[in-house]
């Protein structure tokens, strides 16, 4: 499948302050990506950049092969974004703000069609001054889809949204993705970004740390065994010094959680601690979910720091 | 370019404030008129027609508050990121809301003269447009003084715009842009007096705000000690540079 954005070793600084390291990556035409990171890791930063509004110091960023930059914003014709909160004029109603950017070809079925997706019927004709901050929310969301854009940018969508809304916001971009739109979503709602996202990109601090399907990240990365142990200290000593991804439990140090890098990761655990005659009290199987990756990597970063 | 203009517009038209300001300026000027037919010594009739019984004022006020909104209000509301992540340049976006702000001083001075010529008509109906003032009509002078008044709005609106484009909200900016032109006004005659004694300060841009009055009345050029040709040179290139420096501070301005 061709890619419609491709970011390329992309560093960015603002001043001596290094955001962004040498990050790489592609969307897929009708793919939805996650993009994944605590606060601060440069998820925000990253969108800015894709859509030519900060300079960057180094990298390419193309969208369906035409660069992009702060004095190149021709490609950007196929884009549609909402980044960190929704810009509103109080003054205008819903629909005067989708008329407003709407593009003249099929104008009136494109912002009827968003209007019904989103279910913004109601209120849609109301000044915007008086909208909740969902309401608002939907309104950003709606502006970034009128057009039918190529590729969609979305920071933070799930914000201030009601679970029905959510749902609806869900199938929507769904639908649209499997009509061929891109989508390059970041949220904390993790739960959410699993129902939704076709790949996953974490972010830590300005780097990738981990691309990644989530079909796999699920059924392999995604698993891991919390293992008791007669000696638990002696245990975790042995599995780090033999190589193994032991994860640390900050309320629990001893705690031995063992990722599963590969299908014999545990196999070798198992047979390290028989040979060192520790005996084995417990293994619990924890399959794990986007959140509980996303914490293991931070956490798992945090240790080889 | 054209469709950013248009956009422009259409939040224009579509804020209450900008109906309500034109409702207003009419307004003053057929209260004057009424003022001034229904006691005549109170106010010169020449000189009321002449400043659009009032109505070149206000509109120099609805200016200054749409200037120092048009840049302001993007970033208060949010809606700069909006405009500039599309296939648009930063310069384009600047350039379109100058182009609207100039459409809207033009539409406002045909409305305020047509307000004028009707009411003119109505309550003064022997007026004599043609009657002499000095070596030309008072239509002449009439014109002169809109052409003066409408180069030194553009360089008090090139000020106000700068101060916006450093401001992050409406209110700050119109604020300083009414601040700035009561005090620009007030300093006028401080100004001459200075000019008088160290003569290099006669080519400061406060001095171009009397570039309206020189117009009129070119013997001003005593106490300017500047051409005519010379002022309203000065005064486009002020204006000019204002902007020049507005848009290079909203290039730079973080989003």
């Amino acid at each position: 499948m061709s890619n419609l954005l491709s970011v390329q070793q992309l560093d960015i600084a603002f001043g001596k302050h290094q955001v962004l390291h040498q990050v790489s990556f592609d969307v897929a035409a009708g793919h939805i990506v996650a993009l994944v990171g605590p606060n601060g890791a440069g998820k925000s930063t990253i969108m800015k950049a894709v859509l030519g509004l900060i300079s960057i110091d180094h990298g390419h960023l193309t969208i369906d092969s035409h660069p992009v930059s702060m004095t190149s914003h021709e490609a950007l014709k196929q884009v549609g974004a909402l980044i960190e909160y929704p810009g509103i004029y109080p003054f205008l109603t819903g629909r005067q703000h989708l008329e407003l950017f709407a593009d003249k070809e099929n104008r009136e079925a494109n912002i009827e069609q968003v209007i019904k997706a989103l279910h913004m019927t109601d209120y849609i004709d109301h000044k915007a001054k008086l909208y909740s901050l969902g309401m608002k929310q939907k309104l950003g969301i709606a502006q970034a889809l009128v057009d039918r854009p190529k590729l969609v940018i979305l920071d933070e969508p799930m914000n201030g949204l009601d679970p029905e809304a959510v749902k609806q916001l869900r199938d929507y971009i769904r639908q649209l993705a499997s009509e061929g739109t891109s989508f390059l979503i970041s949220s904390h709602i993790l739960s959410e970004l699993e129902k939704l996202a076709d790949d996953v990109l974490f972010l830590d601090q300005g780097h990738i740390i981990r691309q990644t399907s989530m079909a796999e990240l699920v059924t392999s990365g995604g698993t891991s065994y919390h293992i008791t142990t007669a000696d638990d200290a002696d245990a975790k000593s042995r599995l780090i010094a033999l190589g193994l991804p032991v994860l640390t439990d900050d309320t629990d140090p001893e705690k031995i959680i063992l990722l599963q890098k590969t299908p014999q990761t545990l196999n070798q655990a198992l047979h390290t601690l028989l040979t060192a005659n520790i005996e084995i009290v417990d293994i619990v199987k924890v399959q794990h979910d986007l959140e509980e990756s996303f914490l293991d990597m931070v956490n798992h970063q945090q240790e080889v720091k | 370019m054209g469709t950013l203009i248009k956009q422009e517009i259409y939040k224009l038209t579509h804020k209450k404030g900008t109906w309500f300001a034109i409702g207003l300026m009419i307004l003053v000027q057929v209260a004057f008129a009424l003022m001034q037919h229904s006691n005549p010594k109170l106010y010169g009739l020449e000189s009321l027609v002449n400043n659009d019984y009032l109505g070149g004022g206000i509109y120099l006020f609805i200016m200054i508050a749409s200037a120092a909104s048009i840049i302001a209000m993007e970033f208060q509301y949010g809606t700069i990121k909006q405009l500039l992540y599309r296939q648009y340049y930063r310069s384009q976006i600047f350039i379109s809301k100058l182009i609207v702000l100039f459409m809207q001083l033009v539409v406002l001075q045909v409305i305020a003269s047509l307000v004028s010529f009707m009411l003119t008509a109505i309550f003064s109906p022997n007026f004599d447009w043609m009657q002499k003032v000095g070596s030309n009509t008072f239509l002449h002078q009439y014109l002169v003084g809109i052409l003066g008044n409408g180069l030194v709005n553009c360089l008090l609106l090139s000020v106000v715009i700068l101060i916006a484009t450093l401001l992050k909200t409406n209110a700050a900016a119109i604020t300083s842009g009414f601040i700035g032109y009561f005090v620009s006004m007030a300093a006028s005659g401080i100004i001459l007096v200075l000019i008088n004694k160290w003569h290099w300060l006669r080519f400061n841009p406060f001095t171009m705000l009397m570039t309206s009055s020189q117009l009129l009345t070119p013997s001003m050029s005593k106490v300017t000690l500047m051409s005519t040709p010379l002022m309203v040179s000065l005064t486009i290139g002020y204006a000019v540079l204002f902007t020049v420096i507005a848009y290079l501070s909203f290039r730079k301005r973080h989003v």
